[in-house]
């Protein structure tokens, strides 16, 4: 093992002991307390500032509390006092055996009384930020949803190693950090979070990651608008080893755009938690340009792939077998490489939600480069009124050859 | 036979985002872009200096800017990003004062108010944006176009809307990209996701024409100026010309090459005998219309030419010794500016 970590291993630097715990009894003893004197039980409570988009989903009489009560006014109150409780021993629990709890395992210890696993969610999330902590401080997890592979190791508490890049392995879940020791980089150079699980799995499976033109790296999902736990592990990532550069590839439509920003400056629901950005991650498509370059001239021959044009011969290229690693690289027709099959019209909603993006930058007087970027890609969206998948750069599901390219300017510039 | 147009003047990098429209009167070009400012150069000199710079115009960066043609310039209007127009005037400082005139905010409409539904029969419908917007001859009218497929009719001096011409059921109208008003206003033109072409007739307030042709996105319509043609382009990459007489489509004018790219702009010169037109390859094109045939090619840049326009026929040279002809301008991702005149004499 020691002979691993000497070359690429970082490790992951502990997080400080943290509060919780002191905390967390410092609750329980006044609830005993409290009940001992035969006194109300308050534990204290508050609810998270909510965003514009959640204000109608969060029930007015929640709303500027700053506890719960037993025996409250209503049945619903001791009903929500008894989940509170219920989570606050389960996360004690866990604090003094040091493991970890999922959000849906503490849904299942009592479904009855949780009713849905939203209310765990946002109960856990109110929980963490009464107390001033992070979520995982409370040693509670959401069941990780993001998937990650290639040629690195998780090196996790207790020793063992797990490698990322077991052939026929499809990606390995994102661990929860408090699990992790440190991570073994290898040789990778770069990270590219991909919005799709479908375009994740495809590149994993012809082990993109290992035969990458840009060297290796490290492919990422969240499967859509990404998980906290997924975000930690990225903000980590580009905190250990800070010039491993970071790129995301996602859908040209407003929902890229916003799952982009999403993990670059975070979640205004989960605006509490820490450490959970990653601001140095680049948008690296699919952009207007990948449409229009595809509109005016065939893409495929820009590094030597195979691209021909309907109806000729296939011919022959020697590209093609020197870099034979790359498996399944079967010559294809290339018939309709244009933007017209692979786009769609913006929706109304679409277009809505473009503006309200483009409300959220420019609300700031600051901007990055990152957010004039973003800027740009929503009014040309706009203009173009079009919307366009991860896929429409795709080669007939092969995206190696566009992302090689994309990937070597990127890192060289 | 081919004509041919020298580059006569490029203001480079003349907003800090792409340009997205530009607009004419007899002295002066706007040019609005993804950036807040709208910008003012003139266009009676042969450098284009640049006249006025209108500071947070539209906050999200602005899509479409619009003189009327064949007017006296002294009214434009501009959409912006976040759905609000703003109708700009001209003021004229006195001729002893020496001063520039200088263009002033004279109204807005803000995005709620711009794409109100007649009467309160909302239904929960949420109304579309605003998108395109014309301006009539007399500079008296302003047509605005929604995503829900509407066309407003406003206005300006009554300040309120007086027409609203709807394309679908209530709300279920496509996207109107594209609107024109016909230089006796007698006509509204609109341009849509589906490839529909509409045509309204403003004193009976009703539409008279349904017009295909086009089965692609029409981002661009335009009268001729003696309003017996209509012209309209788009994603199909070709030209469709309409007579408004009889509403029949007369033909189009399609570029030899095996895929046009997307026209995202057309304006027609002061005659009625050429088309300008721009794409997102790049590319800048006259087209002779009785001829049908394409008569210049530019292409000064690969990216997207969002916005061309003809500058009105100007009795005056630009600068000694440079002979009076026909000019035209070209914008969109390069940020730049480029104006074009007719090579004349030999």
């Amino acid at each position: 093992m020691s002979e691993d970590r000497c070359l690429g291993f970082v490790p992951i630097p502990s997080a400080p002991p943290s509060e919780a715990l002191a905390r967390i009894e410092q609750l329980l003893e006044s609830t005993l307390d409290a009940m001992a004197h035969g006194q109300e039980l308050v534990i204290p409570y508050r609810v998270r500032p909510q965003s514009r988009t959640s204000l109608v989903s969060s029930p007015s009489a929640t709303r500027g509390i700053d506890g719960l009560r037993f025996p409250g006014r209503t049945t619903l109150e001791a009903e929500r006092f008894e989940a509170l409780f219920c989570i606050i021993t389960m996360s004690h629990e866990a604090l003094l055996s040091g493991n970890l709890i999922t959000k849906r395992n503490i849904f299942y210890q009592n479904p009855d009384l949780f009713k849905s696993q939203s209310v765990v969610d946002d109960m856990v999330d109110n929980l963490a930020y009464t107390l001033g902590i992070g979520r995982e401080d409370l040693n509670i997890v959401a069941a990780a949803k993001g998937l990650v592979c290639g040629p690195f190791d998780l090196v996790l508490r207790g020793g063992s190693i797990k490698p990322c890049d077991t052939p026929g392995d499809s990606g390995l879940l994102v661990p929860p950090l408090a699990s992790l020791q440190g991570i073994n980089f290898r040789d990778t150079r770069w990270l590219l979070v991909i919005e799709k699980e479908a375009t994740f799995r495809t590149l994993a499976a012809s082990r993109y990651a290992v035969h990458s033109q840009a060297g290796p790296g490290i492919l990422l999902t969240a499967k859509g608008f990404p998980d906290l736990a997924t975000r930690r592990f990225l903000s980590v990532l580009a905190t250990i080893k800070p010039d491993l550069s970071m790129f995301a590839l996602v859908d040209f439509d407003p929902y890229g755009v916003a799952i982009l920003r999403t993990y670059t400056y975070g979640s205004q629901r989960l605006d509490h938690e820490e450490n959970s950005t990653v601001p140095q991650l680049r948008w690296l498509g699919i952009l207007s340009d990948d449409l229009l370059q595809n509109q005016s001239s065939h893409q495929g021959g820009s590094q030597g792939q195979s691209s021909h044009p309907s109806g000729q011969e296939p011919q022959f290229c020697p590209g093609d077998v020197l870099r034979s690693e790359r498996p399944a690289k079967k010559v294809k027709i290339n018939h309709s490489q244009n933007p017209c099959d692979s786009i769609l019209p913006l929706t109304q909603q679409d277009r809505k939600r473009a503006v309200g993006l483009l409300r959220d930058i420019t609300s700031n007087s600051e901007r990055t480069d990152d957010d004039v970027r973003q800027l740009g890609g929503l009014q040309q969206m706009l203009m173009l009124n079009v919307k366009a998948e991860i896929q429409a750069v795709d080669h007939y599901g092969d995206m190696a050859a566009w992302l090689d390219r994309k990937l070597t300017e990127h890192i060289k510039a | 036979m081919s004509k041919q147009y020298l580059t006569a003047h490029t203001v480079d990098e003349a907003h800090p985002a792409e340009i997205f429209s530009l607009a004419l009167t007899p002295t002066s070009l706007l040019s609005a872009s993804g950036s807040s400012a709208l910008r003012v150069h003139s266009t009676t000199d042969a450098t284009f200096p640049l006249q006025q710079t209108i500071p947070n115009a539209h906050k999200l960066g602005c899509h479409h800017v619009v003189t009327a043609r064949g007017g006296l310039g002294n009214v434009a209007a501009s959409v912006g990003f976040g759905g609000e127009i703003k109708v700009w005037a001209l003021h004229k400082p006195e001729a002893a004062s020496g001063q520039q005139p200088e263009w002033q905010l004279r109204w807005e409409i803000p995005p709620s108010k711009a794409q109100a539904q007649n009467g309160n029969a909302n239904g929960g419908v949420i109304p579309g944006d605003v998108w395109a917007v014309a301006l009539s001859a007399d500079e008296n009218y302003l047509a605005c176009t929604t995503s829900d497929g509407r066309i407003h009719v406003w206005d300006i001096a009554a300040r309120e809307r007086i027409q609203t011409y709807e394309t679908g059921a209530r709300g279920g109208g496509s996207f109107a990209m594209a609107v024109d008003l016909s230089r006796d206003g007698r006509l509204t033109a609109s341009g849509h996701e589906n490839g529909a072409v509409y045509v309204f007739n403003n004193d009976a307030g009703r539409m008279v024409y349904s017009l295909s042709g086009l089965a692609k996105p029409v981002r661009t319509v335009a009268f001729s100026p003696g309003c017996k043609r209509l012209a309209a382009a788009g994603n199909a990459g070709v030209i469709a010309i309409y007579d408004m007489e009889h509403g029949e489509h007369v033909g189009n004018l399609v570029a030899p090459a095996a895929r046009a790219a997307w026209i995202t702009s057309l304006d027609w010169n002061d005659s009625g005998e050429y088309l300008l037109t721009g794409s997102l390859d790049g590319k800048v094109k006259v087209w002779d219309v009785a001829r049908g045939v394409c008569v210049a090619t530019h292409s000064e840049t690969d990216s997207a030419v969002w916005s061309v326009r003809w500058l009105p026929k100007s009795d005056r040279a630009l600068a000694p010794g440079v002979p009076r002809s026909e000019m035209f301008c070209a914008a969109g991702a390069s940020r730049s500016i480029t104006f074009y005149r007719e090579a004349t004499g030999s």
